[in-house]
Formats: C-alpha cells, sequence, structure tokens
C-alpha cells in the first residue's frame, strides 16, 4: 500500500463528488430533507382523533360519560348527530374516526344497577390506529364503570364511597413507560431516521461513484495504472466514508435538537458504533458496485436492499420479536437489525458498550466480510 | 368531399398514426430496459407482497416476563391471561432488579411485578397493586401493549370484585357497568395485510408514474437520440404524449397484476367499489403525476440522476399523502401542505373504492381537487418540457 496513491485516488475522488452537482445534492441535501420530511411527517401518535356522538338517553349521566371523551386529549369532538343514518357518511367521508352510540335507557338501567351496552364504531382502515383507538374508549369506558359500580356498591351495602371503590377495584394497574416517559413518537422516529438514512445514502454514494466510472469508461484509467486493486479500493473509498461521517453528525445534531430527542448515552461510543456501521453500509454499497454495470443498476439494487430491509427488518416499525419465517431470519441477514439496537440503545436507554458490545461487534465483522468479498470482486482484468 | 376536408381527414389519421407508433415505440424501449423492467416487476409484485406480509405494526408476540413475588393460584390465573397472538411469554424471573436489565438489554419488552401477599389481599378484600413496566422506545407499540395489559387486568379484577359482592357466575347485569361494544367497519377482523398492501401499491404507482415518465425522456437525451427527434415532423406534444401513454398503460397493467394475484389473491382483500372507478382514477393519477417526471426530466441528463430527483420528491409526497399517518395527526402546517400533494387525494379516493366500497357521491371532492391539482402539475411539466425545444 503506498499513502500517496491511496491520497490521489481520493483527491480525484472528492474533487469529482464535489463537482458534480447532482452527487453533492446526494450527499448533503437528500439526507437532510429526508430528515426533515421524514421527522416532521411521520406521526405515530394516536391523538386528537376526530369522533362523534349520538345520544339516545339525552339524560344528565349520558352527558356526563360523553364529556369524558371531549374532555380527554386523545379525542377530538366533531358534533352530536340526531340520526342513525348520518354515520356512515362521516366514516365514509374520513370526517370521523369513531363514534360512540349511547342506547335509550343508558342513566335509568345504570342508576337501577343494571348495565348498559354502549356501542362504538370505528373505523379500521388503519388498524394499528384502531386498535389503539378502541383501547383509548375501553380505558375511559372502565374508569367509569368503576365510579358507577362504587357508587351503587356504597348506595346498597352502606358503605362509604372509598371502601366501596377498594372493595370493587381489588388490582390497580401502575404502568411505568420506561425510556419514553411521555410516549412520544418524535422520540422513536428521530433515532431511527438517523439509521434509515444511514442505511440508504453511504452506499448509494459508493455504489453510484465507482459505477460511474465503469459507465464512463475512466475505469481503464485505473486498470492500466500503477494503483493496486486496495489502494484503488481505500482511496475511493475514503470520500464516502467522510462525508457519511459527517452526516452523522448533521443527523445526530437534527435528531436532538430539531426533534428534541434524549441522547442519554455516551456520544462517543455512538460516534465510534455509527461509523462502524457507515463502513459496513458503504461495504454494501462496495459489492453491489463490482456487480453492476450502469448506474441506473446500482441505484436500484441499492434502494432494494439498502433501504427496504431496514424498514421492514430492523425494528424501525414491527419489532423484531414479532417477526416470523423468512422476515426473521432476514432481520439477521441485514445489518440493521444490530445497528437499530446500537441508536436506541443510546439514544434512549442510555446504555453502552456493556451491553452493546455484541451487535458492534457484529457490525464490525461484516464489514470486514464485505470488504473482502468486494476485494475479490474487484479485478483489473475485465472479461469485457 | 372538398379537398380541405379530405386533407384534413388524411393529416388527422397520420397525427394519430404518429401518436401510435411513439406509444409502441416506448413500450418497446421499456420492455428492453433490463433493470428498469426488473425494478418495475419486483416493486409491483414481491415489494407489495413483502412489505404486507412483514411489517406488522398491530401488537404480536410481544415478549414478556414476569417477577411474581406471590406464587399463588391467584397470581398464576392472572399470568395465564397473557398469551399468544399478542404475547409471548418468556419466563419469571427471580429479582425485581432482574426485570431491569432484561429491558436494556431489549430481551423483553414487558415486565409484570406482581407483589407479595397478591392472594391473601385478594382473598381479604383489600386493594393491591400489580406493576407494569413497558419498554417504550417504540411508542406506538408500547402504547398499545399497556392498552392490552390494561384491559386484561381490568377483567380480572372485576371478576375478582364480582365474587366479593357474590355475584360470580351471574350475569354481570347485575352490576352498573358499561359494556363496550365495538364495531369495526371496513375491516372487520383488522387483517393489517390489507391496509399495507394497499399503502405499498399506492407507493408504487406514484414511484413510477414519476421515475418511468423521467427515465423514458433522459433515456433519448442518454443515447442522443432526441436530435432525431428534433428534427422528425413530429409536435412536442406527440414526442412527450406517447410516452406518458405508454407509461400509464404499463403502470396500469403492474397495478391490476398486483392487486388481482398479490392483494387479492394473496391476501383476501374483497374489493368493495367499483374496479372500473378505481382504474380510471388510477390512470388519472398516472398521467397527471407524470407532469413531475417530466419536469425533471428537463433539468437531468442520465438515468441516474432521474433515480436521485425520483428519490428527492418522491419522499415529501409518500409522506405527505396520509398513507401512514392520517391528516389529524399531523402538525398543524404539514397538514395545509398535504393539500398539495396529489397523492394525497388519490390515497383518500383508493381507500374509499378499494376499503370502504364508496363512489363518486363521496368521493366527487377529493376526486376534483386530483383532478385541478394533477392537471396544473402536468401543464407545468409541459411548459418547461416544450421550453427545451426553444
Amino acid at each position: 500500500m503506498n499513502l500517496r496513491r491511496i491520497a490521489a485516488v481520493a483527491s480525484k475522488e472528492w474533487r469529482e463528488t464535489t463537482r458534480d452537482r447532482m452527487f453533492l445534492t446526494l450527499a448533503f441535501l437528500i439526507p437532510f430533507v429526508w430528515m426533515i420530511v421524514f421527522g416532521y411527517g411521520m406521526v405515530l401518535d394516536v391523538e386528537n382523533i376526530p369522533y362523534a356522538v349520538l345520544d339516545y338517553d339525552h339524560s344528565a349521566l349520558s352527558r356526563d360519560y360523553l364529556y369524558r371523551f371531549q374532555q380527554s386529549r386523545y379525542f377530538d369532538f366533531r358534533g352530536s348527530l340526531h340520526d342513525e343514518r348520518e354515520i356512515e357518511g362521516l366514516l365514509a367521508g374520513g370526517s370521523v374516526r369513531a363514534v360512540i352510540v349511547t342506547p335509550e335507557k343508558f342513566q335509568e338501567r345504570l342508576v337501577e344497577g343494571r348495565s348498559v351496552n354502549v356501542q362504538t364504531l370505528v373505523d379500521g382502515i388503519l388498524p394499528l390506529r384502531s386498535d389503539i383507538t378502541r383501547g383509548y374508549i375501553i380505558a375511559i369506558n372502565s374508569a367509569f364503570s368503576r365510579e358507577m359500580v362504587a357508587r351503587y356498591v356504597a348506595r346498597v351495602r352502606h358503605l362509604p364511597l372509598d371502601q366501596a371503590q377498594a372493595l370493587m377495584e381489588p388490582v390497580r394497574l401502575d404502568v411505568r413507560y420506561l425510556y419514553n416517559q411521555a410516549v412520544k413518537s418524535t422520540w422513536t422516529m428521530a433515532p431511527s431516521l438517523v439509521m434509515m438514512v444511514l442505511s440508504l445514502f453511504p452506499p448509494l454514494l459508493t455504489a453510484l461513484g465507482i459505477v460511474r466510472e465503469k459507465e464512463r469508461g475512466s475505469i481503464y484509467n485505473i486498470y492500466s495504472s500503477t494503483v493496486t486493486r486496495h489502494e484503488f479500493l481505500v482511496g475511493k473509498l475514503l470520500p464516502y466514508t467522510l462525508i457519511s461521517v459527517i452526516n452523522i453528525l448533521v443527523l445526530w445534531s437534527m435528531a436532538v435538537f430539531l426533534f428534541g430527542a434524549p441522547f442519554k448515552g455516551d456520544p462517543l461510543f455512538f460516534f465510534v458504533a455509527s461509523v462502524v456501521f457507515v463502513l459496513c453500509t458503504t461495504g454494501i454499497g462496495l459489492v453491489v458496485s463490482m456487480l453492476v454495470k450502469t448506474q441506473q443498476a446500482a441505484l436500484i439494487i441499492t434502494l432494494l436492499i439498502g433501504l427496504i430491509p431496514t424498514i421492514n427488518y430492523s425494528g424501525m416499525f414491527s419489532p423484531v420479536s414479532s417477526l416470523t419465517g423468512g422476515a426473521e431470519v432476514a432481520s439477521y441477514l441485514f445489518p440493521g437489525r444490530y445497528y437499530a439496537n446500537i441508536v436506541r440503545g443510546s439514544f434512549l436507554k442510555g446504555v453502552g458498550l456493556n451491553v452493546l458490545w455484541k451487535d458492534v461487534l457484529i457490525l464490525a465483522v461484516y464489514a470486514a466480510v464485505l470488504r473482502t468479498i468486494a476485494f475479490h470482486l474487484l479485478t483489473k482484468r475485465p472479461r469485457t | 368531399m372538398s379537398v380541405a376536408s379530405s386533407n384534413w381527414y388524411l393529416c388527422s389519421r397520420l397525427w394519430w398514426r404518429r401518436l401510435g407508433v411513439m406509444t409502441i415505440n416506448e413500450l418497446l424501449q421499456l420492455s428492453r430496459d433490463g433493470a428498469l423492467l426488473f425494478f418495475f416487476i419486483w416493486s409491483f409484485n414481491a415489494n407489495v407482497f413483502l412489505s404486507a406480509n412483514d411489517m406488522k405494526l398491530q401488537l404480536t408476540n410481544a415478549r414478556f416476563v414476569v417477577h411474581d413475588a406471590d406464587h399463588s393460584v391467584a397470581s398464576r390465573e392472572l399470568i395465564h391471561r397473557f398469551h399468544a397472538p399478542l404475547f409471548r411469554f418468556d419466563g419469571e424471573i427471580a429479582q425485581f432488579d432482574e426485570g431491569l436489565r432484561i429491558l436494556d438489554d431489549g430481551q423483553a419488552m414487558l415486565v409484570l411485578n406482581i407483589p407479595p401477599r397478591f392472594q391473601e389481599a385478594l382473598a381479604g378484600g383489600e386493594q393491591t397493586t400489580v406493576q407494569l413496566q413497558v419498554d417504550t422506545t417504540n411508542s406506538p407499540q408500547g402504547l398499545s401493549a399497556a392498552g392490552y395489559v390494561a384491559r386484561i387486568v381490568g377483567e380480572f379484577g372485576s371478576e375478582v370484585a364480582a365474587q366479593r359482592v357474590g355475584i360470580a357466575g351471574a350475569a354481570e347485569d347485575d352490576l352498573p357497568v358499561i359494556r363496550s361494544e365495538h364495531r369495526v367497519w371496513y375491516n372487520p377482523n383488522q387483517t393489517e395485510a390489507w391496509f399495507q398492501s394497499v399503502v405499498e401499491l399506492l407507493n408504487m404507482i406514484t414511484v413510477f408514474a414519476i421515475l418511468l415518465s423521467a427515465a423514458a425522456m433522459v433515456r433519448e437525451k442518454e443515447r442522443g437520440t432526441i436530435e432525431q427527434l428534433l428534427v422528425s415532423p413530429l409536435t412536442p406534444f406527440q414526442i412527450m404524449f406517447p410516452k406518458v401513454a405508454a407509461m400509464t398503460l404499463a403502470i396500469l397493467i403492474g397495478t391490476a397484476v398486483s392487486l388481482f394475484v398479490i392483494v387479492q389473491g394473496v391476501f383476501h382483500l374483497t374489493v368493495k367499489g367499483s374496479l372500473f372507478l378505481f382504474f380510471s382514477m388510477t390512470a388519472l393519477y398516472v398521467i397527471t403525476t407524470a407532469g413531475l417526471g417530466l419536469f425533471i426530466s428537463t433539468f437531468t441528463t442520465n438515468q441516474a440522476q432521474v433515480g436521485l430527483m425520483t428519490i428527492l420528491v418522491v419522499a415529501p409526497m409518500l409522506l405527505l399523502s396520509g398513507t401512514w399517518t392520517p391528516p389529524e395527526a399531523m402538525p398543524k402546517g404539514v397538514r395545509y401542505l398535504m393539500l398539495l400533494s396529489p397523492l394525497h387525494y388519490f390515497v383518500d379516493i383508493s381507500y374509499g373504492i378499494l376499503l370502504k366500497g364508496i363512489g363518486l357521491e363521496i368521493l366527487w371532492k377529493p376526486v376534483l381537487a386530483m383532478a385541478a391539482l394533477g392537471g396544473s402539475l402536468f401543464g407545468f411539466g409541459m411548459w418547461r418540457f416544450r421550453r427545451q425545444f426553444a
């Protein structure tokens, strides 16, 4: 290895990248835009659910009950209906996501100590959202039921109210939300986005950068030069790795300062682990570039193996524990899963090397294997 | 017949013939671009299948461990209520502190702590507290899990309460409680694959509406055949429209295969609305969105640049469309931006037709908005495109 030759390849690559407007955009603008757009646009919190009510009882108690939805920050009251036939149009047009129907004799039955059926109609198009919506409705219903029962038992058994409450609610549940106490989806998304961007753009830059030379034919200069295969690979990768390292810092700052995600871990550890991940993903780009001939094909293949597995199999949306069969195998094969642990561990959990060493090690081995494969695929004596 | 009118007739026949020949030319070109064709087929089939099959946003197999300090019949009875498909029981831990370590390691998502004297308290009419620790690094999952646990513990509690006041076995009717009767519309079994596969199909339609039209134009530039087109007797419209038409045809075929084979065949979605309406709307959407592709093609010179610009343009469009996040959950400012994305209206229309089974009587508003927005987008692309020839 000759350092001067590596430097020559690297500086040539750097100049080419910074002078090509498209490459510069790809290197710095698109990651930034993605972070902004996905950070603000991908909201998984289920709040302000638009709902309407249909109250057949018109009693003090039914109003009191329905008012609890109005008070909740999860629901957004959009009006009272007078007829069952209005429901369909509202749900179909998407102007409300839920309708709550209180039956006749709501108050009468409850005061007599009998149960009532409250019907809720929920728009089921987005299953996760309708699941959570149903959960909120059930929570409000059970809280209301508990009060009703306690009051009823207190009246019938002549007990003080608090004693009746303790009697009728034997088990309380105390929920502690760990790592993300306010359960904000931006805290989940912002760190994941760092991972998503780093798993697409570094390999894309690398693959396009090398295939560009093949397409233009300038790679023949390399074939006939004294630059060895090692020197070529190292020199080529240096600028792209550098750009990606700058991007790590940019994305990290955006996650923390723009989206307010907490960073509880060790910044140095996170930085080093991220560089290892970048070495891994640029390695993917490198291997892709050895296998294809056109930039277009490089772009497509990198998208398919860089971005899609990260979104589907790294636990970004669906946790890896819910994956089964082929998807579970895929989750082990792509580096996203391991880096996802590092990202969430460092941002939200505040754990470091003592917990995450395995993931870093796997990524390092992964990067080394990809380098070796690429080295063996690169030949200065091409067949065509 | 006058000479003028027969002349006009010949000219218009020639005009249509040229359009037809150019359209066939475009279809052939597309079918010979190996990488692009592979990507096209992959996206409409494998990709739609994989995302719908593997993206499980609903709670499944949430791993949970229990710290049971009571080891009684009652505590076991409670633990047994957490089962598949929602939960996966991963064993008991001896120490309370161990729970935190397991959560830190990411080996479990939930830790349930049952206090000592649990059974005794229940039997003695006291109130007792069960603690749940939830890993909320994935917030919707954590929230959903906590909701289910609350429901299970609540049901367990009310059964114990019913026994205490001596009405166990008798109908719950004897207590003044609200029984929640849920009816989930449009997807009663909450099959997530229905939603995910339709979302992915719409995304792919958008990606290719932009990518294919831009690629078709830039291909001519790349190979230098644009010079031939420029000296040919074709008008800019005759050069451009066949590209859009050929590409719309290709996308409609892709959509049909994906819808019939993957969405309906594999995931058993029963389309409730009119398929004819859906395909007409898809055609309208693709043609108008192609304007964006033409616009991109005016300032790019090779396929790779087209790909990058598509990545840059499509991502915001997908996000501002309400596929994953409905408008009401978006921040206010973003909600207004959504009105500018044609995909936003196409999503409303497609969900309406495919999942809700409604027609134009409700959907006329998004259809009009999409046509107006798409029309101006197409006009803008066309205008930029013409300027290239000047």
